[in-house]
């Protein structure tokens, strides 16, 4: 008995050891500088000379006296409602049309996979080639059909509108998920299906997206922490939210507090405060999922 | 031992190694001199410029046998964040060269070693009375010095003379009015059939440096007191707009987007002929001995608009040298930086300058016969020294908040460029920002 209590304990001792490496790193890199953010925010703090405590001031400050944190809350949320949405749109699409059982499926799913494991700061710079209102491939293309094309990035609705479509380059990692929610969906649904009758469009109504609505929910919430957390693609391609503030991403902001003010108190009061709303927002959403999401597979 | 035991404990032996070379490893500084002393310089310089940093450096290491200079290129974007981690981390370089903005933020949060108490008596009188007045003051804060430039920016016209003996002009004869410059561009404009830009002649921009042309500028004091808004500031802002809607807003866009305006090499618009008189810094002065020799051209001070200018205004910006609070090897880092700038030996410094096409930290510097000599050579450079020799030679404000300031001026011009709202309301939206950041940060106990 006493043998095997002492290889039980062992086996622990082994596993806690192989998974040491995370918790230390979790512990150091994570919950650590997470925890003391919190105190930070109460403080004005510039990392070289000690914290010191300020109470409630970062926030009140946010909160009534900074039109440009409200304006970058609005250019993300703004960024979320319509990048979410558009992204599940052409995820789900891309799903459907890469399900087909057609010859060479597997190329054509690498193909749609692989921009998303592009680093995203390749991308960026290549969109910013592609977006040249001079030179870049878009507006030469759009110049053959005769069309004039916007200056995308360098003017204010249409920066921010190019942002959006640059969203979509990544949906390939979504469309695998999506993919694989359509694989698991059971083949005898649509065989009853069609012995009574349904047609394509109401097989995908009634069954096929009832049945995705798991793998569409658990892309929302990923979607929507992804677009408050949007960050690098702005920071690359107008590191000051430029034009006319239309890409200052709150992200962004933040990081400029915290880097280039050196205010790191009030950037952690501001990462505190997109955590409470990231909290809120993907709670809000949660409490939906009982009016559409079907956990019936 | 059974045979499994041993192979447990060569996989662990293995293991161990493997951590260790890849620990080791990574810390590989080059050394030439391996018992001098080390001096870590992180600079922003890439391509071309690179290799005369290394050169300037080799000329150091060489010079004496107490310290040895590594330098390292740090790409601009993100270096600020890179001195900060390391001086955090307690191993920032001992020398970092820096772009303007962040110098007084950093001096005021305690970053920086003040320079002036490195320098000896003799070195002091040199420096702070020898210097031209906007490279001393630029690396001031609250009364110490806190920043050297060795690569101080100033910006001028460059002016494609053949374009404007095409167009009925004599390069030699250049206006003295900025209004006769803008009608002068407008002639030089060329469009395409489809009325797109194919040549700029002159583009009126950058508010933070033409503002000091119009006799204004955007001042701070150390006690918060601004003077932003200003009827100098705002007849600048104005003649930018009014000069770009004359050539429109989005031709101008699209045709700078199709430039290619890469610093350091032989990309530059001017060279290629696509842009007639345009607003530039000192550098491309060597950038077009280099890469264009053959090109005939001008460079003249920006004139004064016809009422209420200023002539041979200017800003300066550009590298400071610092060394961090946390430096371990300050004294190396001084006499490196003594060294390059010339405060000991103005006539060697000058081939430094002159290496990379930098402006001299002093008049002791430009009138050396190095320096004298490589004029002759580019003599299109004297116009920077003018301007930098003027008393509307302006260097930014000391400031803790600069960059919050500079993004601010940005912001405005962009909204007035941009159409979005009148260079007024621009200008009383920088105003009001600043002033509602400065009461925020005292509020938090920050002195401005």
């Amino acid at each position: 008995m006493a043998r095997r209590t002492n290889h039980r304990a062992k086996e622990y001792l082994v596993g806690y050891l192989f998974v040491s490496p995370w918790i230390v790193g979790f512990l150091a890199f994570t919950l650590w500088p997470f925890l003391q953010s919190i105190y930070l925010s109460f403080t004005r703090y510039n990392i070289v000379a000690p914290a010191k405590w300020v109470g409630a001031a970062n926030y009140k400050m946010l909160l009534t006296q900074d039109p440009l944190f409200w304006h970058s809350a609005w250019v993300t949320i703004k960024f979320g409602f319509f990048s979410v949405p558009l992204g599940i749109i052409a995820g789900v699409g891309l799903a459907l049309l890469l399900n087909s059982n057609v010859k060479g499926i597997g190329v054509f799913r690498t193909i749609f996979f692989l921009p998303s494991i592009v680093p995203t700061v390749a991308t960026t710079v290549l969109f910013m080639w592609l977006l040249n209102p001079n030179i870049g491939l878009i507006n030469k293309a759009l110049a053959r059909a005769g069309v004039t094309g916007p200056a995308w990035l360098k003017t204010a609705p249409w920066a921010f509108n190019s942002l959006i479509m640059m969203s979509l380059w990544g949906v390939g990692g979504s469309m695998i998920i999506y993919l694989a929610g359509l694989k698991d969906i059971p083949t005898g649904l649509y065989e009853a299906a069609t012995l009574d009758g349904a047609n394509a469009i109401k097989k995908l109504r009634h069954i096929t997206l009832p049945m995705m609505t798991p793998v569409i929910f658990f892309n929302l919430i990923m979607g929507i922490i992804g677009a408050f957390q949007y960050f690098t693609q702005a920071y690359v391609m107008a590191p000051t939210g430029g034009p006319e503030d239309s890409t200052y991403f709150y992200s962004l902001y933040l990081y400029n507090r915290a880097w280039k003010y050196l205010d790191m108190g009030y950037a952690s009061a501001m990462a505190w405060m997109l955590f409470l709303i990231i909290i809120v927002t993907t709670g809000l959403v949660f409490r939906t999922q009982k009016r559409w999401v079907h956990y019936g597979g | 031992m059974e045979g499994s035991a041993v192979r447990r404990w060569a996989l662990w032996g293995a293991a161990l190694l493997v951590t260790a070379v890849v620990f080791a490893s990574g810390h590989s500084t080059p050394r030439q001199y391996p018992n001098r002393k080390l001096v870590r310089f992180w600079h922003r310089w890439q391509g071309d410029w690179e290799k005369q940093v290394k050169k300037i450096v080799d000329a150091f290491n060489q010079s004496q046998d107490q310290y040895e200079v590594v330098p390292v290129s740090v790409p601009g974007e993100g270096a600020d964040a890179k001195l900060i981690l390391g001086a955090i981390g307690g191993d920032p370089p001992d020398l970092m060269s820096m772009g303007s903005g962040a110098v007084p933020n950093m001096a005021a949060n305690g970053f920086l070693a003040p320079l002036d108490t490195m320098m000896t008596p003799a070195e002091k009188v040199q420096f702070f009375q020898h210097s031209y007045p906007a490279i001393r003051d630029i690396g001031m804060y609250r009364g110490h010095c806190y920043g050297m430039t060795i690569g101080a920016d100033l910006m001028a016209l460059y002016v494609n003379a053949q374009q404007l003996r095409d167009a009925g002009y004599d390069p030699d004869k250049f206006p003295k009015t900025l209004e006769e410059v803008e009608a002068m561009g407008m002639k030089l404009n060329k469009y395409d059939a489809a009325g797109h830009l194919t040549r700029l002649g002159f583009l009126l921009s950058d508010i933070n440096y033409i503002s000091h042309d119009f006799g204004g500028g955007f001042y701070v004091r150390e006690d918060g007191a601004a003077e932003l808004n200003t009827p100098q500031n705002l007849r600048a802002l104005t003649a930018i707009v009014e000069y770009r809607k004359k050539i429109g807003f989005e031709n101008v866009i699209r045709f700078q987007a199709g430039l290619n305006d890469i610093e350091g090499a032989a990309s530059w618009a001017f060279m290629h002929g696509d842009l007639s008189i345009t607003y530039d810094g000192q550098w491309r002065v060597e950038e077009l001995r280099k890469f264009k020799p053959d090109l005939d051209y001008r460079v003249y001070p920006v004139p004064p608009p016809k009422e209420g200018g200023t002539p041979l205004g200017g800003l300066v910006g550009g590298n400071y040298m610092l060394v961090p609070v946390s430096a371990k090897q300050k004294e190396g880092a001084w006499e490196f930086l003594k060294f390059w700038s010339g405060l000991d030996n103005p006539d060697r410094a000058a081939t430094f300058y002159n290496m990379g096409g930098w402006l001299p930290y002093s008049p002791a510097v430009a009138n050396s016969p190095t320096y004298q000599k490589w004029l002759t050579g580019d003599s299109q450079f004297r116009a920077f020294l003018q301007i930098l020799a003027s008393p509307n030679c302006k260097p930014p404000p000391a400031i803790a908040n600069l960059q919050f300031l500079d993004d601010l001026i940005a912001h405005a011009e962009d909204e007035a460029v941009q159409g979005a709202k009148t260079p007024k309301q621009a200008l009383d939206e920088l105003d009001a920002k600043f002033k509602e950041e400065t009461a925020k940060r005292r509020a938090l106990g920050y002195d401005q």
